[in-house]
C-alpha cells in the first residue's frame, strides 16, 4: 500500500472510531432529548459520573468488567431517581424549566464529584484482554478502539431491537409524534418517561465507562464531550436513531479529515455543519418531531 | 404617610445609594456592583427576546461577545480612539450580527429556534478561538488601553463607575421605553399568539428580526462596557455557553414577567455567591440546589413569588 492511500484508510478508521465514540454518548441524549423532548444539559454529566463510578469500583475490585455492567446500572438509578422526583414536576413548563433544572444538576455533579474524589486526573487501565494491537489491512490497530465499535454496534442493535420490536418502542415511538394523545388512550406516560430516562442515562453510563480508559477521569470530562453529543443528536434530527448515528459517523469522519487537512478549521466546521443544517432543515437531517 | 414613604422614599433611597455606592461600600463591593449591573443589563437585554417575545435563545452570548471583542479590537488598534465611538462600535458589530442571523433565525421557533442560535453563538466561540491572530485565542485580548472621556481618567475604579453607570442606566431606560411602545405590545402579542399577530395584519418576521436587533445591540454594549471594565476578553468569558445559559437563569431567578425581573434575578444570585462563599469554596453545589429549588417551588420567579405574597398579605387584611 502506498502511504497515501495507508494515510486515508488510517483517517477513515480513525474517523469512524470517533464517530462511533461520539454515538455512544449521543446515543443515550438521542432517546431522551431528540425522543422524549426533555433538554437534558446534564447528559454528559452523567456520563462523567459513570466514568467515576467506574473508577471506584476498580479500586475496590479491580474488575473491568464488573464496572461495565455495574456503574452504568448505578447511573441508571441515579438518573431514574432524578427524574422521578425533580424532572417529572416540571414537565410541560418548556424547555426554560429543563435549562435551570438541569443546569443546576450539572453544577451539582460537578461538585460532588470533585468532593468524592478530588480534581486529580485519575489514568484507567484497559483491561488485560483488550490489550495490545491487531493488524488491519496493514495496520496496528489498538484492540481497546476495536471492542468500543463493536460496544455501539451493540447498543445500536440494541436500541434498534427495543424501539422497532417491543411494545415498548412502539410507545416510545408513538409519544415522539403526540405523547398527549399516547397519554390519552390509557397509557401510563409518567412510567414511560421514567423508563427511558433511566435508558438514556445508563446509555450515557456504558459510555462512561467505555470510554474512560482513553480519555482517563478529571472533572472536565464532562465538558469535553458534552457540546459534540449535542451537536450530534442536533444534526442528526431530533427522534431519529438512523440520524444520530449517521452524523456521528460523519462527525468523526469529518474530525478525522479535517484535523489531517485543516487542522485549525477542524472544530469550526463541525459546528458551521450544525448551523448550515438548522438553518435549511430545522428539524436536522432525519427529523421527525414537531 | 406610609405609601408617600413607599412611593417617594424607596427611590430616593435607590438613587442616594447608586449615587454615593463608591464612598458607601468601597472599591471592592463597586467592582461586584459594577459587574452585577453589566450582566443585570445583559440579562434584561436578553429578557426582550426570552420574556417578552417568548423566543428562547441559547447563544446571546454571540451577541455579547461581539461587542465585547469588537471594542477591544478597536482600542488595540488605534491609538486614542474615543471611548465612547469604541462602545458604539461594539453594539454596531452586535447589531450587524443580528442583522447577518435575523434571516435564518425568524424562520424558526421553539426547540429549533434554542438550537439554531446554539449553533450560531457556539460557531462564534469557536472562531474566536481558532483565529488567534486576530482574536489572541484562548488568551483573548487585554491589556489595551482605555482612552480617557472628556479628560477623565476611567482607569480609576470610581471614574469608571459613574461612566458606567450612567450608560447602563440609559440602556436599561431605552429598554423600558421600548417595552412601552405599541411596537413593545407587539412582541407581547407575539409571545402570547402568534397566529392572532400575523391574523391582525402585523408582519411576525420582520417584527422578530427588530427585536433580535435591538436585543443584539443592547447586549453588544453590555459586552462592551464589560471589556472596558474587565480590560480583557477571552472566548470563555464573553462567548462560552454559559455566556448564554446565565442571563437566562439570571431571568428566570428573577421573574421572566416583568421588565425588572432579571435585575432581581442578577443581584440575587450575586449575593448568594459572595454569602456563600465567605463559608466555603463549593458555591456551584450552593447555587445548583438553589436553582432547583427556584424552579420547583418559584417557576415564576422571585418577582412572581413577591406578588403572590403581596396577595396573600392584601387578602388577610380584608379579611380582618
Amino acid at each position: 500500500m502506498d502511504p497515501t492511500t495507508a494515510m486515508y484508510v488510517a483517517q477513515t478508521i480513525h474517523g469512524l472510531a470517533y464517530g462511533m465514540l461520539l454515538f455512544l454518548v449521543a446515543s443515550g441524549l438521542t432517546l431522551i432529548f431528540g425522543m422524549m423532548g426533555i433538554l437534558n444539559l446534564a447528559h454528559a454529566s452523567f456520563f462523567m459520573l459513570s466514568a467515576y463510578f467506574c473508577l471506584s469500583i476498580l479500586n475496590w475490585t479491580g474488575n473491568f468488567w464488573l464496572a461495565l455492567i455495574v456503574a452504568p446500572l448505578a447511573t441508571a438509578f441515579v438518573g431514574i431517581l432524578i427524574e422521578r422526583f425533580l424532572l417529572r414536576k416540571i414537565r410541560g413548563a418548556g424547555h426554560i424549566g429543563e435549562l435551570i433544572l438541569t443546569v443546576g444538576l450539572m453544577m451539582i455533579i460537578m461538585e460532588s464529584v470533585k468532593f468524592f474524589w478530588g480534581t486529580d486526573t485519575y489514568i484507567i487501565n484497559v483491561p488485560p484482554a483488550l490489550k495490545g494491537l491487531v493488524n488491519i489491512f496493514g495496520m496496528e490497530y489498538p484492540v481497546y478502539r476495536l471492542f468500543i465499535i463493536g460496544i455501539t454496534i451493540l447498543i445500536l442493535v440494541f436500541m434498534g431491537l427495543i424501539l422497532f420490536k417491543t411494545r415498548l418502542g412502539m410507545i416510545v415511538r408513538a409519544g415522539v409524534s403526540d405523547a398527549e394523545m399516547v397519554g390519552a388512550i390509557g397509557i401510563n406516560m409518567p412510567l414511560v418517561f421514567m423508563i427511558v430516562f433511566g435508558v438514556g442515562t445508563w446509555m450515557a453510563g456504558v459510555a462512561g465507562v467505555a470510554i474512560a480508559p482513553i480519555l482517563s477521569v478529571f472533572p472536565g470530562l464532562a465538558d469535553q464531550m458534552g457540546m459534540d453529543a449535542f451537536v450530534v443528536v442536533v444534526v442528526g434530527g431530533f427522534g431519529s436513531l438512523l440520524g444520530a448515528f449517521v452524523s456521528s459517523i460523519f462527525f468523526g469522519l469529518l474530525n478525522s479529515f479535517g484535523i489531517q487537512f485543516i487542522p485549525r478549521l477542524a472544530p469550526v466546521l463541525m459546528v458551521l455543519c450544525m448551523v448550515l443544517v438548522l438553518s435549511f432543515k430545522p428539524m436536522g437531517l432525519f427529523g421527525e418531531r414537531e | 404617610m406610609i405609601t408617600i414613604i413607599r412611593q417617594r422614599g424607596l427611590p430616593v433611597v435607590l438613587i442616594v445609594i447608586l449615587l454615593f455606592f463608591p464612598q458607601l461600600f468601597g472599591i471592592l463591593h463597586t467592582n461586584m456592583f459594577l459587574s452585577f449591573s453589566i450582566m443585570s443589563m445583559y440579562a434584561v437585554s436578553l429578557n426582550l427576546m426570552l420574556g417578552y417575545t417568548g423566543l428562547l435563545s441559547f447563544g446571546h452570548a454571540m451577541f455579547f461577545g461581539t461587542g465585547a471583542y469588537a471594542t477591544s479590537l478597536i482600542l488595540t488598534h488605534i491609538e486614542g480612539f474615543p471611548v465612547l465611538l469604541s462602545i458604539l462600535t461594539g453594539c454596531l458589530a452586535a447589531v450587524i450580527m443580528a442583522v447577518i442571523t435575523a434571516p435564518l433565525l425568524v424562520r424558526v421557533s421553539g426547540t429549533a429556534f434554542a438550537m439554531l442560535t446554539l449553533a450560531f453563538g457556539q460557531l462564534m466561540y469557536v472562531i474566536c478561538l481558532k483565529f488567534r491572530e486576530i482574536t489572541g485565542g484562548e488568551d483573548g485580548l487585554g491589556g489595551f488601553t482605555i482612552p480617557p472621556f472628556l479628560g477623565i481618567d476611567l482607569t480609576d475604579t470610581v471614574n469608571f463607575y459613574y461612566f458606567a453607570m450612567v450608560i447602563l442606566l440609559l440602556c436599561l431606560g431605552a429598554m423600558w421605553f421600548f417595552t412601552q411602545t405599541p411596537f413593545g405590545n407587539i412582541i407581547v402579542g407575539i409571545r402570547d399568539n402568534v397566529n392572532r399577530v400575523d391574523y391582525l395584519g402585523f408582519q411576525v418576521h420582520q417584527t422578530k428580526a427588530i427585536v433580535f436587533l435591538i436585543s443584539g445591540g443592547f447586549a453588544g454594549i453590555a459586552g462592551s462596557v464589560y471589556a472596558l471594565f474587565q480590560n480583557l476578553v477571552s472566548p470563555e468569558g464573553t462567548l462560552g455557553v454559559f455566556v448564554s445559559f446565565n442571563p437566562i437563569v439570571m431571568a428566570v431567578v428573577g421573574g421572566l414577567g416583568s421588565f425588572f425581573g432579571p435585575v432581581v434575578g442578577a443581584g440575587i444570585l450575586t449575593i448568594l455567591e459572595e454569602t456563600v462563599s465567605e463559608f466555603t469554596d463549593r458555591i456551584d453545589l450552593i447555587n445548583g440546589i438553589f436553582l432547583i429549588i427556584i424552579i420547583l417551588y418559584a417557576p415564576t420567579g422571585i418577582v412572581g413569588l413577591w406578588h403572590k405574597l403581596k396577595e396573600a398579605l392584601f387578602k388577610k387584611e380584608t379579611a380582618q
